[in-house]
């Protein structure tokens, strides 16, 4: 299959102008605050760049597949940890952290390379343990996924060796995870994600989280479907968390455990699992609304009002709120896409009107 | 190998194991009759610690009265939550009752942190709970024993109700079969409180051991013994209510022959130890040690 | 117990109309029973027989039409209720509970109208009418084979001495000799008086002992009226029924 099918084949009118669009709003969006000036919202913009690609990677895996992957959490911060030990020059890394491993210190590369490293890592590590645990689902999935979650929060948590335990990894230094930076991951990460969901292989994925048996039946080998969703998503995960460390500059392993998590699972909930818009808008949103929180609880404080942790509540109510009266979200799992516009606006002949969901 | 070694470590594996025990009995109650896996549990058992922290602290209420405050307050919490936060969700699927009740929990952690304090408080405990005495030749805090006593008479009171009262069997039969159950003229929300109070209850005497033992009591106290009952469920089979009692004593034997077989260089990978054992359990039985009589999916 | 006037029907449902998700399965469905009726529903696979017995025991809720028992508007009420009104359903598949002894099963079905002196009469009277019961009474249900615990479903509907009640394709999966004992069940229990309101696909046994019967093609009722007077008519028996012998309809 050549390029030029491969252009031809994609619908433009339909499948990339999602990609389009959401690529279009992140820029504007970035651009508009860059022209600010204004440090402090470029922080939050950079900040929250992060958390959407953590949502994307989450949204690979979980909104495909329909599997509650309680996991991920924990590939970020193997990426986090990883992508840093590779981009620290190993000077910094025998003063912070003398007990570390000699071959991990003397590990240096460029950033860029470091970032790939540290995804590299999560997915080996994804690729290792998730082969037995695709077969399982519902109840007895949920639990393992959180078992895995544990084993690794734990190793990250006392391998001092590697992770300098539970003390805090100062990785030093200056953020290397720039604006520009986090804004152009983001765009290609928004690219990986839609075209995974839209590939055979997305496809696949997908036919199993309506129905394991029929997808069976239709000659689907669901395990391996899952496993290269869960690999790939781990990566993605595993990405976002070294540009994550690059930016916070310290890190612990308690810094990717069940807070971030529901945080991640806020975000798709509300904006809606099973589309790439969802997780964008979901994200975007819950990052708002936290902000706008966090500066409510700071004035509080300041009047001697002691209010940190209510924008937690604030998310997860709105989260029961979703849950119960619009489960599938923001988006209700469908992409933004210029059809969807033209329908909205009413313009248009029409004729494109049978458009399968998404 | 001596056998004051092996009574100590008897004695432990008992003893922890009767209080993992009614952990995971705890949830498995919830799970069997609303198929929910109930992440708010942890918090039931924190709102009956602090209760017994507050009171014990602030008032000079008399042991066994700040004991039975606490469990009403854990009742009134398994209680009042069913009632808000799950009711609206009978129905729907299990990952939608999942999310909501880890909402439900993380909104209880935040409650705490704010209303009460982020930081842990110390429960004042009667001290005889913590004196040593001599069982069978070997020393061990009172608790131990307590837990053990405890443990014994709340499963006689437990089968008791549920194989002689109808209201029990009602609940095995719903929760073998919800919808047949209510055909038979089995009130739903009646069955769902009681287990959710079951539940409550569990979880106050659970708070008065855990708090003995720990000191303590902190907003995110309840992750630990949430975490242990999961696994103590599973490893048992989740819908089985012996399947849980063996499933907590199985998860305290494994754990305490790491603690003395593990080298010391890895003991602080214990929790990591445990949870792959469990994974690996779970990959090759994925329905647990005791057959329940519902059929679990897996594919594959 | 029924204060209804002798011709008012028990059961009346009025242009129901139940869904599955998005998925309309009964479209403007009416009909009735009498007391002291056996009603028949018959049809193919797939034709909405169980949806009308889902939504009159309340498991299903109706999209739209009226449902009224005893004299009541009990559209929408949940099962648990209707049971105590004085319904009783024989599940599809038996349901029985598996891992609750045959006492407990029984026991359950009587669960919101129990009586113990009645319950303790009636359990000599089941020894009689099932012995395999009296055998396995302390026996778990789920050891007992197909044609009992079919016997033990049928029991546990009649525990609570219901003012309808309601089966759901008793022979469903049973050997030739089963399926005669269940329909042998079912003429005593109409002789005794008991108004019965039977979903079968086997529509030559159902429709040989109904007073009425209603037959369903793709969620409506094609036909309404006594089996004698369906006998001669090709096209209903061909094409709604299938074969004349057995109904066992693809």
């Amino acid at each position: 299959m050549n390029i030029r099918d491969f252009i031809e084949d994609l619908d433009f009118s339909r499948k990339s102008s999602t990609v389009v669009f959401l690529i279009v709003i992140l820029m504007v969006i970035g651009f508009f605050i860059w022209w600010l000036n204004i440090p402090f919202i470029e922080d939050i913009f950079t900040f929250g760049t992060i958390m959407l690609i953590m949502a994307l990677g989450f949204q690979l895996f979980m909104g495909n597949s329909g599997i509650l992957n309680w996991s991920y959490i924990g590939y970020v911060g193997i990426g986090a940890f990883a992508s840093a030990i590779f981009s620290m020059t190993p000077a910094l890394k025998a003063l912070q952290i003398p007990t570390m491993y000699p071959f991990l210190i003397s590990l240096h590369l460029p950033f860029p390379l470091a970032l790939l490293a540290g995804a590299l890592v999560a997915m080996i590590a994804a690729a290792i343990v998730a082969w037995p645990l695709m077969r399982l689902s519902d109840s007895v999935g949920a639990i393992t996924q959180f078992a895995l979650l544990i084993v690794i929060s734990v190793l990250l948590s006392q391998w001092s060796q590697v992770t300098n335990g539970p003390r805090t990894f100062t990785l030093g230094g200056t953020r290397l995870t720039t604006f520009w930076v986090a804004l152009g991951v983001a765009v290609l990460v928004i690219i990986a994600v839609y075209y995974f969901k839209e590939s055979s292989l997305g496809l696949k994925l997908r036919a199993t989280r309506e129905d394991r048996y029929a997808a069976r039946s239709s000659g689907i080998n669901f395990v391996a479907v899952r496993y290269f969703g869960y690999v790939a998503s781990a990566g993605i995960g595993g990405l976002a968390g070294g540009l994550y460390s690059h930016y916070i500059l310290s890190i612990t392993a308690s810094s990717f455990y069940m807070n971030e998590l529901f945080l991640l699972l806020s975000m798709l909930v509300i904006g809606g699992s099973m589309s790439v818009s969802g997780a964008f808008f979901g994200a975007l949103l819950v990052t708002l609304v936290r902000q706008g929180l966090r500066q409510l609880e700071m004035l509080f404080s300041r009047s001697g009002f002691e209010a940190s942790g209510s924008a937690e509540i604030v998310v997860a109510v709105i989260l029961v709120a979703f849950l119960i009266w619009k489960a599938n979200g923001i988006t209700g799992g469908r992409e933004l896409s210029w059809i969807s516009i033209k329908r909205r606006l009413r313009i248009g002949s029409g004729k494109s009107d049978n458009i399968p969901k998404n | 190998m001596n056998a004051q070694v092996l009574l100590e470590f008897a004695i432990n594996v008992l003893s922890m194991g009767s209080l993992y025990a009614l952990i995971a009995l705890g949830l498995v109650f919830v799970f069997g009759i609303c198929k929910l896996i109930n992440f708010a549990y942890g918090e039931f058992i924190t709102v009956s610690a602090y209760v017994l922290y507050l009171l014990g602290v602030f008032t000079s209420l008399p042991w066994p009265l700040v004991f039975l405050i606490g469990i009403l307050a854990s009742v009134a919490i398994g209680f009042l939550s069913e009632l808000v936060a799950f009711r609206p969700f009978r129905g729907r699927s299990l990952d939608a009752l999942l999310v909501t009740s880890f909402a439900v929990s993380v909104i209880m952690q935040r409650l705490f942190q704010l209303g009460i304090s982020p930081r842990s408080k110390a429960v004042p405990i009667p001290a005889f709970f913590n004196m040593n005495v001599e069982l069978l030749g070997v020393i061990t805090p009172l608790r131990n024993c307590l837990i053990i006593g405890t443990t014994l008479v709340l499963l006689i009171v437990l089968v008791i109700i549920m194989k002689y009262t109808v209201l029990g069997v009602a609940m095995r039969g719903a929760s073998e079969n919800f919808v047949t159950a209510r055909l038979m003229g089995v009130p739903a929300n009646l069955v769902i409180s009681v287990a959710f109070i079951i539940s409550g209850f569990l979880a106050g005497v659970v708070a008065i051991f855990w708090s003995a033992r720990t000191g303590s009591v902190e907003p995110l106290m309840g992750m630990s013994p949430l975490l242990i009952g999961f696994i103590a469920v599973v490893i048992g089979g989740m819908h089985s209510l012996p399947g849980a009692v063996v499933g907590g004593f199985v998860y305290a034997l494994i754990a305490n022959i790491l603690s003395l077989t593990l080298p010391t260089s890895l003991l602080s990978f214990r929790d990591a130890f445990m949870f792959a054992i469990v994974i690996v359990f779970l990959v090759l039985k994925p329905e647990g040690l005791m057959r329940g009589n519902y059929q679990e999916e897996r594919v594959g | 117990m029924s204060n209804c006037t002798e011709n008012a029907p028990i059961l009346q449902i009025s242009d129901l109309y139940v869904a599955y998700g998005s998925i309309l399965a009964l479209h403007g469905v009416s009909l009735e029973v009498h007391k002291g009726e056996l009603v028949s529903i018959c049809g193919v696979n797939g034709a909405g027989k169980s949806t009308v017995l889902k939504a009159i025991s309340g498991v299903l809720k109706p999209r739209s039409g009226s449902i009224r028992f005893k004299d009541k508007d009990v559209t929408g009420w949940k099962p648990e209720h209707l049971h105590k009104l004085g319904m009783a359903l024989v599940p599809e598949g038996r349901d029985i509970f598996p891992s609750l002894t045959v006492e407990e099963n029984l026991r359950l079905g009587a669960f919101g109208r129990y009586q113990a002196k009645r319950f303790a009469a009636d359990l000599e009277d089941f020894f009689t009418l099932f012995p395999i019961l009296k055998e396995r009474y302390h026996q778990a249900g789920g050891l007992l084979s197909g044609g009992e615990q079919q016997m033990l479903a049928i029991a546990r509907g009649l525990i609570s001495h219901p003012d309808l009640l309601m089966m759901d394709e008793p022979s469903l999966g049973l050997s030739p000799n089963r399926v005669d004992q269940i329909f042998d069940l079912i003429i005593e229990l109409k002789s005794r008086g008991i108004t019965i309101l039977l979903v079968e696909q086997n529509a030559g046994r159902a429709l040989a002992i109904a007073d009425r019967a209603y037959l369903f093609s793709n969620g409506r009722v094609e036909y309404a009226g006594r089996p004698q007077d369906m006998a001669g008519d090709v096209d209903i028996t061909s094409v709604y029924l299938g074969s004349q012998k057995g109904g066992d309809v693809g």
